[in-house]
């Protein structure tokens, strides 16, 4: 059975509020918690600390334009980068 | 006019039509102590279009309703439930009641309400189910034995012309005059100039005219001609094939994806439109793509039409204005931008719509003229000129960019393209009053030319804005006073951009999403034709703009829109002072201008924008224009 991550589109956030004393600790977790889950090309969207920890926004990317997209059902076997 | 959409019969207005069966006889409940509002409402339209409806009471025990409903003997049978608690078992008892009583084949029966889910009701046993996204109009296609589909927009679209009715009449004389008499000069400067990138838009057209007909050997001469008015870079592409930096073919299996992605799109009946986009039908709400990717954009594209995109502007790569010449071929880019070739916009043309405007930006490089031609072959709809942005903040030439942005207006003209008039010199620092100056000009040499202009004031946080407090108090003030003097000055079309609220946005997309929605409505509210929004991604800068963040600023936009509906948005006494100062300021600019003998003469000694505001005249292209022969 296809992955369902293998639909999605482009990007994958996660959003949640994070029990912390500092907003770089908040980060911190965060990009702890999108490793954890099997993510590689992650970042903080948007973190903003209040009260007892921060709201944070979280991007793990799997398709970035141009890359081999999943959901086409194809595979670009070979395809190279070029002209960089 | 009425016509089936989602199966349910509609007028292009959206509501239904007369009814296509004959009167049923429909008994219904709400099992549940109080709530029968929703039961209510579906009951006056089931009335009014001729059914016999029968509600009962609320909190009758399912006993009592069963036996009401075998002695009334309905043909259908509507139950809500808006409370969650102990929903599953009491309707499921209720269906049993039903069965036991062998009644549940003798009638349809539904269920709606708050917890209700449409699987979870089907699951269960019941012909259909009802969620809280459910219309009137749905449970009355369920009684009329009509397919329904919850939750779809319904309004018909056709494609709107933003500059239709506009008669382009100066009101203000004063200011008509000088812009007339400075555009008039531009105008007469540039008949005797051309540049490559006149050139090439001229070779690229006959190219593209030998290639529809089979001349190919023509083709190949053309091509030949066109690669040596072209840089380094494009020129070893022509020559030697290779790539530009940072793009890449685009391969096979991407290719054969676009026509998936046609069949997908067909004529736009059949997309799903969630019933958000309904409230975005009147209005004209454009987005920007430029994912690098012309699949990724069309994906992009084809959900923003669905959640109420009415138009979409491509961005190209900024290192496409700077390069003399275009490419050819279908290409991806690793960087913001997609890469502006005919091949390449065949392809996303793929993913629009009948009903969609598709504007190609011309506005503010080396291949200007060019890209009206390419917009103009591949019919897009609209692009944008303006050579006093492009000049003062984009980094080309000012004498280049007049001579291409003539030929701009001259194509657009002849293709009947209309375009915006951008007026982003604005985010460089650049005054309201010295940027619509420009705008007036050109859009002045546009309409002289037999053109379309669309103004395109920046609605937005401007750094002057910043610098000046104008928008410590609101950000309504500032932005109504452009929308004001502009329509009191001359009779044409606004587009406010690009993006509306730049520089109010931030990375939590909730803000950014309502920053937008509210400058969407503001300006739509104050006259605008037609607006040009951000993604809630608009302030992350680390990485490409999501599909989903699109959704979120078109669903922002039309929550605000059905919010407000006609109701418009007073600014305070503050914005007519802040016009009156901005209209003193566009008549000094434009004295100035035509004191400076020349319009090019003008941009080069900052009279539309200064190096202490913020604005430099571009290099890119400099010496390059030639007197023609």
């Amino acid at each position: 059975m296809p992955k369902a991550l293998d639909r999605v589109l482009d990007a994958l956030d996660v959003e949640t509020f994070f029990l912390c004393d500092t907003r770089e600790e908040g980060v911190e977790l965060g990009l702890k918690l999108m490793k954890e889950l099997g993510f590689d090309d992650v970042d903080v969207v948007f973190c903003e600390q209040g009260g007892p920890g921060v709201r944070i926004r979280l991007r793990a990317y799997l398709s970035r334009p141009g890359s081999d997209y999943p959901w086409t059902g194809q595979h670009d076997a070979g395809e190279a980068k070029t002209g960089d | 006019m009425t016509e089936k959409v989602g199966g349910v019969p509609v007028q292009g207005d959206g509501s239904t039509s007369a009814r296509p069966c004959g009167p049923k006889k429909v008994m219904m409940v709400p099992l549940d102590p109080v709530h029968d509002v929703g039961l209510k409402l579906i009951r006056r339209a089931l009335s009014e279009r001729g059914h016999q409806v029968v509600l009962l009471p609320p909190d009758l025990p399912p006993e009592e309703v069963v036996q009401k409903a075998a002695e009334i003997r309905p043909d259908c049978l509507l139950v809500s439930r808006t409370i969650s608690y102990g929903t599953a078992e009491l309707l499921a008892r209720f269906l049993d009641l039903l069965d036991t009583a062998g009644l549940r084949d003798k009638m349809k029966v539904a269920v709606g309400g708050m917890s209700i889910r449409p699987e979870l009701a089907q699951e269960m046993g019941f012909d259909a189910g009802f969620g809280p996204d459910t219309t009137v109009d749905d449970a009355v296609a369920f009684v009329e034995n009509l397919e329904f589909q919850s939750t779809r927009a319904r309004r018909k679209l056709s494609k709107p012309d933003l500059t239709e009715g506009f008669s382009y009449r100066f009101k203000d004389e004063e200011i008509g005059r000088l812009c007339d008499e400075i555009a008039r000069e531009l105008l007469n400067w540039a008949k005797e100039r051309t540049s490559p990138g006149v050139l090439r838009a001229e070779i690229r057209e006959q190219m593209e005219k030998a290639r529809t007909e089979g001349r190919l050997a023509e083709v190949s001469r053309l091509r030949d001609e066109y690669a040596r008015l072209t840089g380094d870079e494009i020129l070893r592409f022509y020559r030697e094939g290779t790539p530009v930096s940072h793009t890449r073919p685009l391969t096979a299996s991407k290719a054969r994806t676009f026509f998936d992605l046609e069949k997908r799109a067909g004529d736009g009946e059949d997309l799903v439109r969630p019933a958000s986009a309904d409230v975005m039908a009147e209005r004209v709400v454009f987005v920007q793509y430029g994912t690098g990717c012309p699949l990724m954009d069309s994906y992009h594209i084809l959900l923003s039409q669905s959640w109420g995109a009415r138009g979409v502007v491509h961005f190209d790569p900024s290192w496409g204005a700077r390069q003399e010449g275009l490419l050819e071929g279908a290409w991806s880019h690793q960087h913001d931008g997609t890469v502006i070739t005919l091949e390449n916009l065949n392809l996303i043309k793929k993913s629009i719509l009948p009903w969609t405007l598709w504007q190609v930006r011309a506005h503010r490089g080396l291949n200007t003229p060019e890209t009206v031609v390419l917009a103009a072959l591949a019919g897009a709809d609209l692009t944008k000129v303006n050579m006093v942005y492009g000049s003062l903040a984009a980094g080309t030439d000012p004498e280049r960019l007049c001579v291409d942005g003539v030929k701009c207006l001259e194509l657009a003209a002849r293709f009947g393209l209309p375009y915006d008039v951008v007026t982003n010199e604005e985010l460089a620092g650049v005054p309201a009053a010295k940027a619509f100056a420009g705008m007036l000009v050109v859009m002045t040499a546009g309409v002289l030319l037999g053109g379309r202009p669309i103004l395109q004031p920046l609605f937005a946080h401007s750094p002057e804005a910043m610098i000046g407090g104008i928008m410590d108090e609101d950000y309504v003030d500032f932005n109504a006073a452009k929308m004001m003097v502009l329509a009191d000055i001359v009779d044409a079309p606004i587009w406010p951009g690009a993006p509306v609220g730049f520089l109010t946005q931030s990375q939590d997309r909730v803000q950014s999403s309502t920053m937008t929605a509210l400058h969407a409505a503001l300006a739509l509210g104050l006259g605008a034709r037609a607006v040009t929004i951000a993604s809630s991604d608009e302030a992350y800068a680390g990485g490409p703009i999501t599909g989903a963040s699109r959704v979120d600023s078109l669903k922002s936009v039309a929550a605000a829109l059905r919010f407000l509906g006609k109701t418009k948005i007073t600014p305070s006494p503050r914005a007519a002072s802040l016009g009156k100062k901005l209209r003193e300021d566009i008549l000094n600019t434009l004295k100035s201008a035509v004191a400076a003998g020349s319009f090019v003469g003008a941009l080069y000694a900052g009279v539309f924008g200064s190096r202490e505001d913020g604005a430099y005249p571009g290099r890119a292209g400099r010496g390059t224009v030639t007197k023609r022969s």
